[in-house]
Protein backbone atom coordinates (compact mmCIF):
# COMPACT_ATOMS: atom_id res chain seq x y z
CA UNK A 1 0.00 0.00 0.00
CA UNK A 2 1.42 3.48 -0.79
CA UNK A 3 1.04 6.18 2.01
CA UNK A 4 -1.39 8.15 -0.25
CA UNK A 5 -3.53 4.95 0.03
CA UNK A 6 -2.91 4.93 3.74
CA UNK A 7 -3.84 8.15 4.18
CA UNK A 8 -7.54 7.99 2.34
CA UNK A 9 -8.05 4.68 4.50
CA UNK A 10 -7.35 6.62 7.43
CA UNK A 11 -9.62 9.68 6.85
CA UNK A 12 -12.87 7.87 7.42
CA UNK A 13 -11.43 6.15 10.73
CA UNK A 14 -10.08 9.64 11.82
CA UNK A 15 -13.86 10.84 11.06
CA UNK A 16 -15.37 8.04 12.93
CA UNK A 17 -13.20 8.25 16.05
CA UNK A 18 -13.18 11.65 16.27
CA UNK A 19 -16.63 12.42 15.23
CA UNK A 20 -16.30 15.15 13.06
CA UNK A 21 -16.61 14.61 8.98
CA UNK A 22 -14.71 17.80 8.19
CA UNK A 23 -11.69 16.24 9.13
CA UNK A 24 -8.56 15.87 6.29
CA UNK A 25 -5.61 14.48 7.07
CA UNK A 26 -1.83 15.70 5.70
CA UNK A 27 1.26 14.73 7.04
CA UNK A 28 1.77 17.94 9.49
CA UNK A 29 -1.50 17.40 11.15
CA UNK A 30 -1.19 16.31 15.23
CA UNK A 31 -2.95 15.74 17.95
CA UNK A 32 -3.10 19.25 18.87
CA UNK A 33 -4.68 19.64 15.33
CA UNK A 34 -7.65 17.52 15.94
CA UNK A 35 -10.42 18.41 18.79
CA UNK A 36 -10.47 15.65 21.53
CA UNK A 37 -7.25 14.03 20.52
CA UNK A 38 -6.10 12.61 24.11
CA UNK A 39 -4.33 9.53 25.24
CA UNK A 40 -7.64 7.87 25.65
CA UNK A 41 -8.72 8.90 21.79
CA UNK A 42 -5.09 8.40 21.19
CA UNK A 43 -5.68 4.23 22.15
CA UNK A 44 -9.08 3.88 20.72
CA UNK A 45 -7.48 5.51 17.21
CA UNK A 46 -4.74 3.05 17.55
CA UNK A 47 -7.29 -0.17 18.16
CA UNK A 48 -9.27 0.90 15.26
CA UNK A 49 -6.45 1.08 12.86
CA UNK A 50 -4.82 -1.96 14.21
CA UNK A 51 -8.06 -3.44 13.63
CA UNK A 52 -9.19 -2.22 10.10
CA UNK A 53 -5.61 -3.00 8.31
CA UNK A 54 -5.03 -6.38 10.21
CA UNK A 55 -1.86 -5.07 11.87
CA UNK A 56 0.08 -3.93 15.56
CA UNK A 57 1.95 -0.81 16.90
CA UNK A 58 4.90 -1.66 18.36
CA UNK A 59 5.02 0.03 21.95
CA UNK A 60 7.67 3.09 20.34
CA UNK A 61 5.64 3.75 17.59
CA UNK A 62 2.09 4.03 19.33
CA UNK A 63 4.23 6.68 22.01
CA UNK A 64 6.44 8.23 19.43
CA UNK A 65 5.12 8.86 16.61
CA UNK A 66 5.04 12.96 15.98
CA UNK A 67 2.40 13.27 13.46
CA UNK A 68 -0.08 11.69 10.76
CA UNK A 69 2.31 11.71 8.03
CA UNK A 70 4.89 8.96 10.60
CA UNK A 71 1.20 7.38 11.09
CA UNK A 72 0.62 7.02 7.87
CA UNK A 73 3.98 6.09 6.67
CA UNK A 74 4.23 3.16 9.43
CA UNK A 75 0.24 1.98 7.76
CA UNK A 76 1.55 1.75 4.38
CA UNK A 77 4.50 -0.73 5.41
CA UNK A 78 2.62 -2.91 7.35
CA UNK A 79 -0.70 -2.86 7.15
CA UNK A 80 -3.10 -4.77 4.81
CA UNK A 81 -6.43 -3.52 3.55
CA UNK B 1 16.47 22.38 52.81
CA UNK B 2 12.87 23.27 51.13
CA UNK B 3 11.80 26.01 48.59
CA UNK B 4 10.18 27.55 50.97
CA UNK B 5 12.74 28.02 53.84
CA UNK B 6 14.35 31.60 54.76
CA UNK B 7 17.92 29.78 54.61
CA UNK B 8 17.04 28.56 50.52
CA UNK B 9 15.40 31.68 49.95
CA UNK B 10 17.80 34.31 51.59
CA UNK B 11 21.19 32.32 51.11
CA UNK B 12 20.86 29.02 49.01
CA UNK B 13 19.41 30.47 46.06
CA UNK B 14 21.02 34.05 45.47
CA UNK B 15 24.36 32.74 46.55
CA UNK B 16 24.23 30.09 43.28
CA UNK B 17 22.40 32.54 41.21
CA UNK B 18 25.48 34.89 41.80
CA UNK B 19 28.05 32.18 41.10
CA UNK B 20 25.92 31.08 37.78
CA UNK B 21 25.34 34.61 36.67
CA UNK B 22 29.02 35.16 36.84
CA UNK B 23 29.89 32.19 35.11
CA UNK B 24 31.87 33.50 32.13
CA UNK B 25 30.67 30.29 29.73
CA UNK B 26 28.03 27.83 29.65
CA UNK B 27 30.45 24.78 30.78
CA UNK B 28 31.12 26.77 34.08
CA UNK B 29 27.52 27.43 34.62
CA UNK B 30 26.94 23.63 34.18
CA UNK B 31 29.40 23.21 36.58
CA UNK B 32 28.39 25.54 38.75
CA UNK B 33 24.38 24.35 39.05
CA UNK B 34 25.17 20.69 39.32
CA UNK B 35 27.54 21.45 42.30
CA UNK B 36 25.05 23.30 43.96
CA UNK B 37 22.31 20.87 43.05
CA UNK B 38 24.51 18.13 44.66
CA UNK B 39 24.97 20.43 47.97
CA UNK B 40 21.39 21.18 47.67
CA UNK B 41 20.51 17.38 47.73
CA UNK B 42 23.93 16.36 50.73
CA UNK B 43 22.03 18.82 52.51
CA UNK B 44 19.03 16.73 53.35
CA UNK B 45 20.39 13.08 52.47
CA UNK B 46 24.39 12.91 53.42
CA UNK B 47 24.11 9.34 52.80
CA UNK B 48 21.68 8.71 50.21
CA UNK B 49 23.35 11.09 48.10
CA UNK B 50 25.58 7.82 47.36
CA UNK B 51 23.16 6.29 46.10
CA UNK B 52 22.14 8.42 43.57
CA UNK B 53 25.60 9.05 42.12
CA UNK B 54 25.76 5.30 41.96
CA UNK B 55 22.65 5.37 40.30
CA UNK B 56 23.50 8.07 37.69
CA UNK B 57 27.12 6.42 37.06
CA UNK B 58 25.17 2.54 36.12
CA UNK B 59 22.83 4.62 33.86
CA UNK B 60 25.31 6.37 31.79
CA UNK B 61 27.14 2.97 31.34
CA UNK B 62 23.60 1.14 30.73
CA UNK B 63 23.55 4.43 28.10
CA UNK B 64 26.89 3.73 26.45
CA UNK B 65 26.08 0.11 25.92
CA UNK B 66 22.83 0.71 24.56
CA UNK B 67 24.03 3.39 22.41
CA UNK B 68 26.88 0.91 21.40
CA UNK B 69 24.75 -1.42 20.60
CA UNK B 70 22.79 0.73 17.83
CA UNK B 71 25.83 1.66 16.67
CA UNK B 72 26.70 -2.29 15.96
CA UNK B 73 23.45 -2.70 14.75
CA UNK B 74 23.08 -5.37 17.62
CA UNK B 75 19.36 -4.91 18.54
CA UNK B 76 18.99 -8.00 20.88
CA UNK B 77 21.65 -7.04 23.26
CA UNK B 78 20.64 -3.21 23.24
CA UNK B 79 16.99 -4.68 24.58
CA UNK B 80 19.51 -6.95 27.18
CA UNK B 81 21.10 -3.88 28.39
CA UNK B 82 17.51 -1.93 28.58
CA UNK B 83 16.01 -4.71 30.60
CA UNK B 84 18.75 -4.68 33.19
CA UNK B 85 18.94 -1.24 33.38
CA UNK B 86 15.12 -1.43 34.14
CA UNK B 87 15.99 -4.45 36.51
CA UNK B 88 18.41 -2.08 38.36
CA UNK B 89 16.02 1.02 38.67
CA UNK B 90 13.27 -0.61 39.67
CA UNK B 91 14.51 -2.85 41.79
CA UNK B 92 16.36 0.39 44.02
CA UNK B 93 12.87 1.88 44.31
CA UNK B 94 11.64 -1.45 44.98
CA UNK B 95 14.08 -2.29 47.97
CA UNK B 96 13.73 1.63 49.20
CA UNK B 97 10.18 2.63 48.72
CA UNK B 98 8.38 -0.80 48.93
CA UNK B 99 10.71 -3.86 50.47
CA UNK B 100 8.48 -3.28 54.20
CA UNK B 101 5.11 -3.05 52.61
CA UNK B 102 5.69 -5.89 50.70
CA UNK B 103 7.31 -8.19 53.62
CA UNK B 104 4.00 -6.79 56.23
CA UNK B 105 1.33 -7.88 53.06
CA UNK B 106 3.62 -11.69 52.72
CA UNK B 107 3.52 -11.98 56.69
CA UNK B 108 -0.06 -11.83 56.20
CA UNK B 109 -0.14 -15.11 54.68
CA UNK B 110 -0.45 -18.33 57.45
CA UNK B 111 3.13 -19.41 58.78
CA UNK B 112 4.64 -16.36 57.01
CA UNK B 113 6.63 -14.62 59.68
CA UNK B 114 9.97 -12.05 57.68
CA UNK B 115 11.29 -9.18 59.59
CA UNK B 116 10.06 -6.09 58.34
CA UNK B 117 13.06 -3.76 56.90
CA UNK B 118 12.70 -0.34 57.94
CA UNK B 119 14.25 1.73 55.47
CA UNK B 120 14.46 5.59 54.94
CA UNK B 121 13.17 6.32 51.56
CA UNK B 122 16.06 8.21 50.30
CA UNK B 123 14.22 11.81 49.59
CA UNK B 124 12.87 12.15 45.66
CA UNK B 125 14.00 8.58 44.96
CA UNK B 126 10.87 7.94 43.01
CA UNK B 127 10.73 10.94 40.58
CA UNK B 128 14.32 10.87 39.70
CA UNK B 129 14.50 7.14 39.24
CA UNK B 130 11.21 8.03 36.33
CA UNK B 131 13.43 10.61 34.89
CA UNK B 132 16.54 8.62 34.58
CA UNK B 133 14.02 5.72 33.05
CA UNK B 134 12.78 8.15 30.61
CA UNK B 135 16.43 8.39 29.59
CA UNK B 136 17.34 4.89 29.13
CA UNK B 137 13.60 4.08 27.51
CA UNK B 138 14.38 7.27 24.83
CA UNK B 139 17.55 5.92 23.91
CA UNK B 140 16.91 2.22 23.43
CA UNK B 141 13.95 3.78 21.31
CA UNK B 142 16.45 5.72 19.31
CA UNK B 143 14.49 8.55 20.15
CA UNK B 144 17.37 10.54 21.81
CA UNK B 145 21.41 10.67 21.28
CA UNK B 146 23.82 8.83 24.00
CA UNK B 147 24.67 11.23 26.33
CA UNK B 148 29.01 10.76 26.33
CA UNK B 149 29.23 13.36 29.08
CA UNK B 150 28.82 11.90 32.28
CA UNK B 151 28.42 15.39 34.15
CA UNK B 152 25.84 16.34 31.63
CA UNK B 153 23.75 13.02 32.73
CA UNK B 154 24.56 13.97 36.59
CA UNK B 155 23.48 17.61 36.22
CA UNK B 156 20.02 16.46 34.11
CA UNK B 157 19.58 13.78 36.77
CA UNK B 158 20.74 16.48 39.98
CA UNK B 159 19.18 19.91 38.73
CA UNK B 160 17.90 20.80 42.06
CA UNK B 161 14.98 22.68 40.81
CA UNK B 162 13.23 19.41 39.77
CA UNK B 163 15.20 17.09 42.07
CA UNK B 164 13.12 16.04 44.77
CA UNK B 165 9.36 16.89 43.89
CA UNK B 166 9.24 17.27 40.03
CA UNK B 167 7.97 17.63 37.43
CA UNK B 168 9.45 14.65 35.77
CA UNK B 169 11.43 16.44 33.28
CA UNK B 170 11.95 14.24 30.58
CA UNK B 171 15.87 13.51 29.29
CA UNK B 172 14.85 14.64 25.56
CA UNK B 173 12.93 17.84 26.26
CA UNK B 174 15.92 19.19 27.87
CA UNK B 175 18.96 17.45 26.47
CA UNK B 176 19.44 20.38 23.73
CA UNK B 177 19.14 23.35 26.45
CA UNK B 178 22.10 20.98 28.55
CA UNK B 179 24.44 21.53 25.49
CA UNK B 180 23.37 24.88 24.64
CA UNK B 181 20.76 27.64 26.37
CA UNK B 182 20.66 31.75 26.06
CA UNK B 183 18.77 33.34 29.65
CA UNK B 184 17.56 36.25 28.37
CA UNK B 185 15.92 38.88 30.92
CA UNK B 186 12.55 37.65 30.01
CA UNK B 187 13.19 34.17 31.20
CA UNK B 188 14.62 35.96 34.53
CA UNK B 189 11.53 37.89 35.14
CA UNK B 190 9.29 35.10 34.08
CA UNK B 191 10.71 32.61 36.17
CA UNK B 192 10.93 35.36 38.95
CA UNK B 193 7.32 35.60 39.11
CA UNK B 194 6.56 31.91 38.78
CA UNK B 195 9.12 31.06 41.67
CA UNK B 196 7.25 33.56 44.27
CA UNK B 197 4.00 32.60 42.66
CA UNK B 198 4.92 29.18 43.97
CA UNK B 199 5.89 30.52 47.29
CA UNK B 200 2.45 32.22 47.98
CA UNK B 201 0.65 29.33 46.75
CA UNK B 202 2.93 27.13 49.60
CA UNK B 203 3.24 29.57 52.48
CA UNK B 204 0.32 31.57 52.19
CA UNK B 205 -2.62 29.20 51.38
CA UNK B 206 -1.67 25.45 51.14
CA UNK B 207 0.21 25.88 54.46
CA UNK B 208 -2.75 27.28 56.24
CA UNK B 209 -4.94 25.41 54.93
CA UNK B 210 -3.51 21.93 56.39
CA UNK B 211 -4.08 23.84 59.65
CA UNK B 212 -7.64 23.62 58.70
CA UNK B 213 -6.86 19.71 57.95
CA UNK B 214 -5.32 18.89 60.77
CA UNK B 215 -7.94 20.16 63.09
CA UNK B 216 -10.46 18.67 61.71
CA UNK B 217 -8.84 14.79 60.46
CA UNK B 218 -7.25 14.51 63.52
CA UNK B 219 -7.33 11.28 65.96
CA UNK B 220 -10.23 10.70 67.53
CA UNK B 221 -12.08 13.95 66.25
CA UNK B 222 -16.00 13.46 65.81
CA UNK B 223 -17.01 15.06 62.35
CA UNK B 224 -20.46 16.02 61.33
CA UNK B 225 -21.31 15.64 57.39
CA UNK B 226 -21.07 18.99 57.08
CA UNK B 227 -17.28 18.86 58.59
CA UNK B 228 -16.15 15.81 56.40
CA UNK B 229 -17.12 17.32 53.38
CA UNK B 230 -15.47 20.60 54.62
CA UNK B 231 -12.59 19.40 55.85
CA UNK B 232 -11.77 16.94 52.36
CA UNK B 233 -12.89 20.15 50.16
CA UNK B 234 -10.40 21.97 52.42
CA UNK B 235 -7.50 18.74 51.87
CA UNK B 236 -8.08 18.86 48.16
CA UNK B 237 -7.05 22.91 47.83
CA UNK B 238 -4.39 21.97 50.65
CA UNK B 239 -2.71 19.46 47.95
CA UNK B 240 -3.34 21.65 44.94
CA UNK B 241 -1.51 24.37 46.39
CA UNK B 242 1.64 21.85 48.16
CA UNK B 243 2.26 20.01 44.72
CA UNK B 244 1.51 22.97 42.34
CA UNK B 245 3.11 25.47 44.35
CA UNK B 246 5.93 23.60 44.10
CA UNK B 247 6.31 22.90 40.72
CA UNK B 248 5.42 26.84 39.61
CA UNK B 249 8.73 27.34 41.87
CA UNK B 250 10.65 24.54 39.86
CA UNK B 251 9.64 25.27 36.56
CA UNK B 252 10.43 29.40 37.95
CA UNK B 253 13.48 28.42 38.50
CA UNK B 254 14.57 26.18 35.84
CA UNK B 255 13.79 29.40 33.77
CA UNK B 256 15.93 31.57 35.50
CA UNK B 257 18.99 28.99 35.13
CA UNK B 258 17.27 28.95 31.32
CA UNK B 259 15.95 25.87 30.79
CA UNK B 260 12.31 25.09 29.75
CA UNK B 261 10.36 22.39 32.01
CA UNK B 262 6.70 21.39 30.93
CA UNK B 263 4.01 22.30 32.81
CA UNK B 264 2.93 20.02 35.40
CA UNK B 265 -0.85 21.32 36.11
CA UNK B 266 -3.14 23.66 34.05
CA UNK B 267 -5.85 24.35 36.83
CA UNK B 268 -6.77 20.53 37.41
CA UNK B 269 -10.37 22.11 39.10
CA UNK B 270 -11.87 23.44 36.10
CA UNK B 271 -11.72 20.10 34.28
CA UNK B 272 -15.63 18.94 33.25
CA UNK B 273 -14.64 15.29 33.23
CA UNK B 274 -11.94 12.80 35.16
CA UNK B 275 -10.06 11.81 31.91
CA UNK B 276 -9.37 15.56 31.54
CA UNK B 277 -8.98 15.93 35.25
CA UNK B 278 -5.87 13.96 34.59
CA UNK B 279 -4.54 15.72 31.47
CA UNK B 280 -4.64 18.69 33.97
CA UNK B 281 -3.00 17.19 37.55
CA UNK B 282 0.44 16.56 37.62
CA UNK B 283 0.76 16.14 33.87
CA UNK B 284 3.87 14.91 33.55
CA UNK B 285 3.57 11.91 35.86
CA UNK B 286 0.28 10.87 33.40
CA UNK B 287 2.08 11.44 30.30
CA UNK B 288 5.23 9.37 31.58
CA UNK B 289 3.03 6.33 31.88
CA UNK B 290 0.94 7.34 29.33
CA UNK B 291 4.38 6.73 27.27
CA UNK B 292 5.95 3.96 28.96
CA UNK B 293 3.27 1.94 30.58
CA UNK B 294 -0.17 2.10 28.66
CA UNK B 295 0.94 0.45 25.35
CA UNK B 296 3.05 -2.00 27.30
CA UNK B 297 2.36 -4.81 24.92
CA UNK B 298 1.43 -7.72 28.08
CA UNK B 299 -2.39 -7.79 27.81
CA UNK B 300 -2.63 -9.19 23.90
CA UNK B 301 -5.79 -8.24 22.85
CA UNK B 302 -7.10 -7.25 26.17
CA UNK B 303 -4.22 -4.59 25.77
CA UNK B 304 -6.34 -1.61 25.67
CA UNK B 305 -8.34 -2.40 29.14
CA UNK B 306 -5.04 -3.88 30.24
CA UNK B 307 -2.99 -0.90 29.88
CA UNK B 308 -5.45 0.99 32.02
CA UNK B 309 -5.74 -1.13 34.60
CA UNK B 310 -1.60 -1.57 34.69
CA UNK B 311 -1.49 2.71 34.40
CA UNK B 312 -3.78 3.56 37.66
CA UNK B 313 -1.88 0.30 39.88
CA UNK B 314 1.06 1.91 39.27
CA UNK B 315 -0.13 5.52 39.37
CA UNK B 316 -1.41 4.54 42.81
CA UNK B 317 1.84 2.64 44.33
CA UNK B 318 3.86 5.42 42.80
CA UNK B 319 2.12 7.55 45.29
CA UNK B 320 2.80 5.23 48.33
CA UNK B 321 3.84 2.12 49.99
CA UNK B 322 0.29 1.60 51.19
CA UNK B 323 -2.88 0.29 49.93
CA UNK B 324 -5.00 3.23 49.88
CA UNK B 325 -2.88 4.88 47.38
CA UNK B 326 -3.34 1.78 45.15
CA UNK B 327 -6.93 1.97 45.92
CA UNK B 328 -6.95 5.88 45.05
CA UNK B 329 -5.28 4.78 41.43
CA UNK B 330 -7.88 2.15 40.80
CA UNK B 331 -10.74 4.74 41.79
CA UNK B 332 -9.47 6.84 39.01
CA UNK B 333 -9.10 4.12 36.34
CA UNK B 334 -12.96 2.87 37.22
CA UNK B 335 -14.05 6.49 36.46
CA UNK B 336 -11.90 6.57 33.61
CA UNK B 337 -12.74 3.38 32.44
CA UNK B 338 -16.56 4.10 32.84
CA UNK B 339 -16.21 7.36 31.15
CA UNK B 340 -14.75 5.54 27.81
CA UNK B 341 -17.24 2.99 27.95
CA UNK B 342 -20.19 5.85 27.76
CA UNK B 343 -17.99 7.48 25.14
CA UNK B 344 -17.12 11.73 24.72
CA UNK B 345 -19.63 11.88 22.77
CA UNK B 346 -22.57 10.87 24.53
CA UNK B 347 -20.96 12.53 27.66
CA UNK B 348 -20.57 15.49 26.03
CA UNK B 349 -24.80 15.85 25.78
CA UNK B 350 -25.28 15.45 29.65
CA UNK B 351 -25.12 19.54 30.72
CA UNK B 352 -22.14 21.18 32.03
CA UNK B 353 -23.27 21.61 35.68
CA UNK B 354 -23.95 18.13 35.92
CA UNK B 355 -20.89 17.11 34.48
CA UNK B 356 -19.27 19.51 36.74
CA UNK B 357 -20.96 18.33 39.82
CA UNK B 358 -20.04 14.92 39.17
CA UNK B 359 -15.99 14.81 38.58
CA UNK B 360 -15.74 17.18 41.46
CA UNK B 361 -17.60 14.69 44.02
CA UNK B 362 -15.38 11.99 42.44
CA UNK B 363 -12.06 14.17 42.72
CA UNK B 364 -13.20 15.26 46.47
CA UNK B 365 -13.59 12.22 47.21
CA UNK B 366 -10.48 10.71 46.18
CA UNK B 367 -8.66 13.14 47.94
CA UNK B 368 -10.02 11.25 51.35
CA UNK B 369 -8.75 7.96 49.77
CA UNK B 370 -5.42 10.17 49.49
CA UNK B 371 -5.33 11.17 52.98
CA UNK B 372 -6.06 8.33 55.44
CA UNK B 373 -3.17 5.47 54.54
CA UNK B 374 -4.82 3.39 57.66
CA UNK B 375 -7.86 1.64 56.38
CA UNK B 376 -10.54 1.84 59.22
CA UNK B 377 -10.26 5.37 59.52
CA UNK B 378 -10.42 5.60 55.74
CA UNK B 379 -13.98 3.07 56.20
CA UNK B 380 -14.91 5.62 59.08
CA UNK B 381 -14.19 8.60 56.46
CA UNK B 382 -16.49 7.13 54.02
CA UNK B 383 -19.15 6.51 56.45
CA UNK B 384 -18.71 10.25 57.58
CA UNK B 385 -19.70 11.63 54.29
CA UNK B 386 -23.00 10.22 54.36
CA UNK B 387 -23.72 10.15 58.22
CA UNK B 388 -23.39 6.38 58.60
CA UNK B 389 -21.35 6.96 61.89
CA UNK B 390 -24.57 8.16 63.44
CA UNK B 391 -22.99 11.55 63.31
CA UNK B 392 -25.35 14.89 62.99
CA UNK B 393 -25.58 16.65 59.89
CA UNK B 394 -23.82 19.59 60.63
CA UNK B 395 -22.13 21.27 63.67
CA UNK B 396 -21.02 24.34 64.82
CA UNK B 397 -17.31 23.84 65.07
CA UNK B 398 -17.42 23.73 61.02
CA UNK B 399 -19.45 27.12 60.49
CA UNK B 400 -16.89 28.79 62.88
CA UNK B 401 -13.90 27.43 60.95
CA UNK B 402 -15.40 28.86 58.03
CA UNK B 403 -15.88 31.68 59.36
CA UNK B 404 -12.61 32.36 61.25
CA UNK B 405 -10.75 31.46 58.05
CA UNK B 406 -13.50 33.03 55.41
CA UNK B 407 -10.95 34.70 53.48
CA UNK B 408 -8.22 32.35 52.94
CA UNK B 409 -11.41 30.22 51.64
CA UNK B 410 -11.90 32.74 49.18
CA UNK B 411 -8.69 33.43 47.69
CA UNK B 412 -8.10 29.72 47.65
CA UNK B 413 -10.98 29.12 45.56
CA UNK B 414 -10.23 32.10 43.61
CA UNK B 415 -6.92 31.09 43.20
CA UNK B 416 -8.21 27.78 41.36
CA UNK B 417 -8.79 29.45 38.48
CA UNK B 418 -6.54 30.92 36.00
CA UNK B 419 -5.82 34.58 37.45
CA UNK B 420 -2.70 35.00 36.19
CA UNK B 421 -3.15 33.58 33.06
CA UNK B 422 -6.34 36.23 32.47
CA UNK B 423 -4.09 38.78 33.73
CA UNK B 424 -1.76 38.30 30.66
CA UNK B 425 -4.13 38.31 28.29
CA UNK B 426 -5.49 41.52 29.05
CA UNK B 427 -2.04 42.49 28.59
CA UNK B 428 -1.23 41.31 25.57
CA UNK B 429 -4.59 42.90 23.88
CA UNK B 430 -4.12 45.99 25.70
CA UNK B 431 -0.55 47.81 24.41
CA UNK B 432 -1.30 50.43 26.91
CA UNK B 433 -1.55 48.26 30.04
CA UNK B 434 1.98 46.57 29.80
CA UNK B 435 3.99 49.04 31.60
CA UNK B 436 0.99 48.99 34.86
CA UNK B 437 0.91 45.27 34.80
CA UNK B 438 4.64 44.96 34.70
CA UNK B 439 4.83 47.62 37.79
CA UNK B 440 2.03 45.75 39.49
CA UNK B 441 3.94 42.43 38.80
CA UNK B 442 6.97 43.47 40.56
CA UNK B 443 4.98 45.42 43.36
CA UNK B 444 2.82 41.55 43.73
CA UNK B 445 6.31 39.52 43.50
CA UNK B 446 7.81 41.29 46.08
CA UNK B 447 4.36 41.48 48.14
CA UNK B 448 4.59 37.93 48.39
CA UNK B 449 7.82 37.09 48.81
CA UNK B 450 7.60 39.56 52.24
CA UNK B 451 4.28 37.86 53.06
CA UNK B 452 5.49 34.52 53.05
CA UNK B 453 8.82 35.89 54.58
CA UNK B 454 7.46 37.03 57.82
CA UNK B 455 4.94 34.04 57.87
CA UNK B 456 7.93 31.81 57.16
CA UNK B 457 9.79 33.33 60.22
CA UNK B 458 6.63 31.82 62.43
CA UNK B 459 6.40 28.52 60.53
CA UNK B 460 7.18 25.11 62.44
CA UNK B 461 6.02 22.73 60.16
CA UNK B 462 6.68 23.59 56.57
CA UNK B 463 6.99 20.14 54.46
CA UNK B 464 6.18 19.78 50.77
CA UNK B 465 3.93 16.74 50.81
CA UNK B 466 5.49 15.48 47.77
CA UNK B 467 8.51 15.18 49.24
CA UNK B 468 7.55 11.26 50.65
CA UNK B 469 6.58 10.13 47.38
Amino acid sequence: MTKQEAMEALTPIFREVFDDDSIELDDEMTSSDVEGWDSVEHFNLISEIESVFQMRFKMKEVSGMKNVGELAEIVAERGTL
Amino acid sequence: MVFSSLIFLYLFLPVCLLCYGLSPSLPVKNAVLMLFSLAFYAWGEPTYIILLLISVLMNYLFGLGIGKCQQTKKAGLSKVIMIISMIFNLGLLGVFKYSGFIVENLNLIPGVSLPIPHLTLPIGISFYTFQILSYIIDLYWEEIDVQRNPFHLLLYISMFPQLIAGPIVRYSSIADEIKNRKITIVDISEGLTRLMMGLGKKVILANHLSTIVDDFFGENIQLSVAGTWYAVIVYAMQIYFDFSGYSDMAIGMGRMFGFHFDENFRHPFLCKDISEFWQRWHISLGTFFRDYVLYIPIFGKRRKYGGLFLVWFCTGLWHGASWNYIIWGLYFGTFILIEQLIGKKRIKKIPLVLRHVYNKIVIIVGFGIFYFEDIGRLGSFFRNLVGLNGNALYDNVTELSVRNNLFLLIAAFACCFPLYEGVKMLRNRHASLVKVTNVLQAVWNAALLVVSSILLVDATNNPFLYFRF
